[in-house]
C-alpha cells in the first residue's frame, strides 16, 4: 500500500510548494487541507503516515489540530512535521508538548524538507 | 453614497485595510519562501558541479595512476587545450563538460594491455592495432556519462588527424569535433615537452615548430594559429602549475 502523505496549510502557495518538491521522490499518495478542520477530516479518512502541519490557519490552529491528531488512532502514530515561523521557540515548545516530533521553519529550505521524507522513508517497512 | 451610510462605509475600508495587510504579509512570506528554493537550488547546482568534478578527476587518476610516466598529462593537457579553446576565442572554454571531456581523454586505455602500454620499443602491427582501440574503448566507457554531453566525443575522436590519416574514424577535417582540434594540439604539445623513457622531452621552441609544421597535416590550422599567439611564458607558466 502507498504510503499516505498529508500537507496542511491555509497557504495553497506553500501546499501547491511541497506538493511539487515531493512528487515523485517517494512512493506515496499527497493529500492537502486548509486548516485545521479540514485537517483532521483527511487525516481520520486517509490515515497519513506523515503530516506536514502549518501553525498557524484559521479555524483550528496547527497545535490544536497536532493534539487531536495524536489523540486519534487513525493518525496517532503518524509522524508530524510542524510548520513554524522564524523565532517561535515558544511556539515549538507549545507544539511539542502537543505531540509534534519534528520542526521545518518557514521560509522552509526544500533540500531540509527533501532529506527530511527520505529519512523517514528509510524507516517506514 | 447615502450620507446615512458613513459608518458603514468607514467600516468597509477597514475591513479592506486588514485585507490588503494580510494579503501583503502573505506576498511577502511568499517570496522569502521562493528565495529560500532559488538559494537551495543555486547551492545544489554548486554541489553537483564539484561532485562531477571530483568525480571525473577520479576516473581521469584512475588512468594516470597505471602509468607513472605519463603523471599529471591529463591535468596539464586539459589546462593547454582549455588555453588554446580561449587563444581561439571559441565558447568553448566556457562549458565545463568540455574540460570533463579533455581529462577522460585517454579512458579507453584502462583496456590495453600493461605490455603495449608500457612497451619501451615500437609497437607491431597488431599492438598498434590493440592500441588505437583506445577512443572507441573510452567512447564507450563514457556512454552513460550523460553530463559530458558533446565532450565526449573528445575522448572518441583526439587521436583524428585534420588530413584524415588518424583513427579511429578516418573523419576529415571539420568533420572533426571542435574540441577534438584542439585537444589534438595540446596533447602533442604535452607529448612532445615531456621527458619519456624513450626520448627526451624538447624544449618549448622546438615543439612549436614542430607543432607548426603539421598544420594543415595532422592539426587544424585555425588551431595551429591560435596556439601560435599563446607565449611561451604562458605555457610554462600552465606546466609550473600543475607540477
Amino acid at each position: 500500500m502507498k504510503r499516505s502523505v498529508l500537507v496542511v496549510d491555509d497557504d495553497p502557495f506553500v501546499r501547491k510548494l511541497i506538493a511539487t518538491t515531493l512528487e515523485d521522490v517517494a512512493e506515496f499518495e499527497l493529500h492537502e487541507a486548509a486548516d485545521g478542520v479540514e485537517a483532521l477530516a483527511v487525516a481520520l479518512r486517509e490515515r497519513p503516515t506523515l503530516v506536514f502541519l502549518d501553525v498557524d490557519m484559521p479555524r483550528l490552529d496547527g497545535i490544536e489540530a497536532c493534539r487531536r491528531m495524536r489523540a486519534d488512532h487513525a493518525s496517532a502514530g503518524a509522524t508530524i512535521v510542524m510548520l513554524t515561523a522564524a523565532h517561535g521557540d515558544s511556539v515549538e515548545r507549545e507544539a511539542e508538548d502537543a505531540g509534534a516530533d519534528l520542526f521545518l521553519t518557514k521560509p522552509f529550505s526544500p533540500l531540509e524538507l527533501l532529506r527530511l521524507v527520505d529519512r523517514l522513508g528509510e524507516k517506514s517497512p | 453614497m447615502a450620507v446615512g451610510n458613513q459608518p458603514d462605509l468607514a467600516r468597509e475600508v477597514e475591513r479592506l485595510r486588514d485585507e490588503l495587510a494580510l494579503r501583503e504579509q502573505e506576498a511577502a512570506n511568499r517570496e522569502r519562501q521562493l528565495e529560500r528554493y532559488a538559494a537551495d537550488l543555486r547551492e545544489t547546482y554548486k554541489e553537483e558541479r564539484a561532485r562531477s568534478r571530483e568525480l571525473v578527476r577520479a576516473l581521469s587518476n584512475a588512468v594516470e595512476a597505471r602509468d607513472a610516466y605519463t603523471s599529471k598529462h591529463a591535468e596539464r593537457v586539459t589546462a593547454y587545450a582549455l588555453e588554446l579553446a580561449r587563444a581561439l576565442g571559441t565558447t568553448l572554454a566556457n562549458t565545463a563538460e568540455i574540460e570533463f571531456g579533455f581529462l577522460l581523454h585517454d579512458i579507453g586505455k584502462v583496456a590495453v594491455p600493461d605490455a603495449i602500454l608500457w612497451k619501451p620499443g615500437p609497437l607491431t602491427d597488431k599492438e598498434r592495432a590493440l592500441m588505437a582501440q583506445h577512443p572507441l574503448i573510452g567512447a564507450e566507457i563514457v556512454r552513460g556519462i550523460e553530463f559530458l554531453g558533446p565532450a565526449a566525443e573528445v575522448v572518441r575522436s583526439h587521436h583524428e588527424r585534420w588530413d584524415g590519416k588518424g583513427y579511429p574514424d578516418g573523419l576529415r577535417g571539420e568533420q572533426i569535433p571542435l574540441a577534438a582540434r584542439v585537444f589534438a594540439v595540446a596533447d602533442v604539445l604535452d607529448a612532445l615537452t615531456t621527458e619519456r623513457p624513450y626520448r627526451h622531452a624538447s624544449p618549448l621552441p622546438v615543439a612549436r615548430q614542430m607543432i607548426v609544421a603539421e598544420s594543415g597535416r595532422q592539426f587544424d590550422p585555425q588551431v595551429v594559429d591560435a596556439f601560435c599567439t599563446i607565449s611561451d611564458e604562458e605555457l610554462e607558466r600552465i606546466r609550473s602549475d600543475i607540477q
